[in-house]
């Protein structure tokens, strides 16, 4: 009975059902390429989004390009979205896919060497860009982290941003990079375990 | 202290911030932190490189909303002035599905009656059918190549 364990269980229940309500108006309005309410969620996303895209692009310039295209794709493919699940990871996969897009119209990598860092060859976006991602993030935040995130590849860089700053479960991160979760899990390993050797000195 | 405690101490150190570790595996790393001074330094860093790497910030530029806002409500009224476009091809479409359907005994009979009078094979009427048939099909295929090679793609259907 609700009443005899208003607690955890209940107030859980609640959130999920808004959100799912949430949701579906998201996914209804999409449909419907309601303006009002993408200028609402280009405004709620902005700092997410800009942010997500400097990390795997690492340049400011490109990342602001893939920004508004990444919002042009949403009105255009909105009714792609269903509502059933959360609204991020849609949009972070749709910036992800425009960056993949244009990273090989380069040609400068196989879409492999994208999405499966591990076997050797890791995602680096900027690659005409000696070292971009110091000239993006803020003077004020420059510290020891950021000389050791522009030495990661942009797929640890991804991975080590969606779970600690976005703090995305796993299938969501699954969600967006297209890939299994134990691929997300052995990235994320691997990205923590490189980042932990750069601060403490020791080589990857 | 044996090297599988310590590789265990460092995967569960690791494990704990990406999937969650049990309450058994929480107190045993406790205890071993406590009595490994190289363990306790590896989840300091751990600890820092989340922290510093929750810490970091990106400058927005202040202008990129209000530009893609534009962008977006431009972009919308284009796709808008060609809905109705499409809605006149696919009704012409379906009237002409329609038409086709109900006309297609009446069709048939009629090639095949013109196909014996000039003594045709029987496939070459049989041809001439299919393409009476594919016509509105060739139709809106023509439309969409023409429209595709101009300012509206495919997502604006």
């Amino acid at each position: 009975m609700a009443f005899a364990n208003p607690t955890g269980r209940v107030s859980g229940l609640l959130f999920s059902t808004l959100m799912a309500n949430e949701t579906k108006a998201l996914a209804k309005g999409l449909r419907r390429r309601d303006a009002e309410l993408l200028d609402r969620l280009i405004e709620q996303y902005q700092y997410r989004l800009f942010r997500y895209l400097v990390y795997i692009t690492g340049n400011q310039e490109r990342a602001q390009d893939f920004f508004q295209e990444t919002w042009i794709r949403v009105l255009e493919r909105g009714h792609q979205y269903d509502g059933k699940s959360k609204f991020e990871p849609w949009l972070f996969s749709i910036a992800r896919h425009l960056v993949i897009d244009w990273q090989r119209s380069k040609k400068t990598q196989s879409l492999d060497a994208l999405t499966n860092p591990e076997d050797g060859a890791p995602m680096e976006f900027a690659v005409d860009d000696p070292s971009p991602l110091h000239l993006v993030l803020s003077r004020e935040s420059y510290t020891s982290v950021q000389a050791s995130l522009e030495q990661l590849p942009a797929a640890s860089r991804e991975v080590l941003l969606l779970r600690f700053q976005e703090e995305m479960g796993l299938a969501e991160i699954a969600s967006v990079l297209g890939a299994p979760i134990s691929t997300v899990k052995s990235r994320l390993y691997r990205a923590l375990n490189d980042l932990r050797g750069l601060l403490s000195g020791e080589a990857i | 202290m044996t090297p599988e405690l310590h590789t265990r101490a460092e995967h569960l150190i690791a494990q704990a911030r990406v999937e969650g570790i049990s309450a058994g595996e929480q107190e045993w790393l406790r205890g071993h932190l406590a009595q490994c001074a190289a363990c306790a330094a590896s989840a300091g860093w751990t600890e820092e490189a989340i922290r510093a790497l929750r810490g970091l910030s990106v400058p927005l530029p202040p202008t990129l909303a209000s530009r893609t806002q534009m962008r977006v409500r431009l972009r919308a009224q284009q796709l808008e002035s060609y809905e109705p476009r499409w809605r006149m091809v696919w009704a012409a479409c379906l009237v002409s599905w329609a038409f086709g359907a109900a006309s297609a005994p009446y069709v048939w009979h009629g090639l095949e009656w013109l196909g014996h009078r000039m003594n045709l094979p029987n496939l070459v009427w049989q041809i001439g059918f299919g393409l009476w048939w594919a016509l509105p099909a060739v139709v809106t295929a023509v439309i969409l190549l023409l429209t595709q090679s101009g300012p509206v793609r495919e997502e604006e259907l």
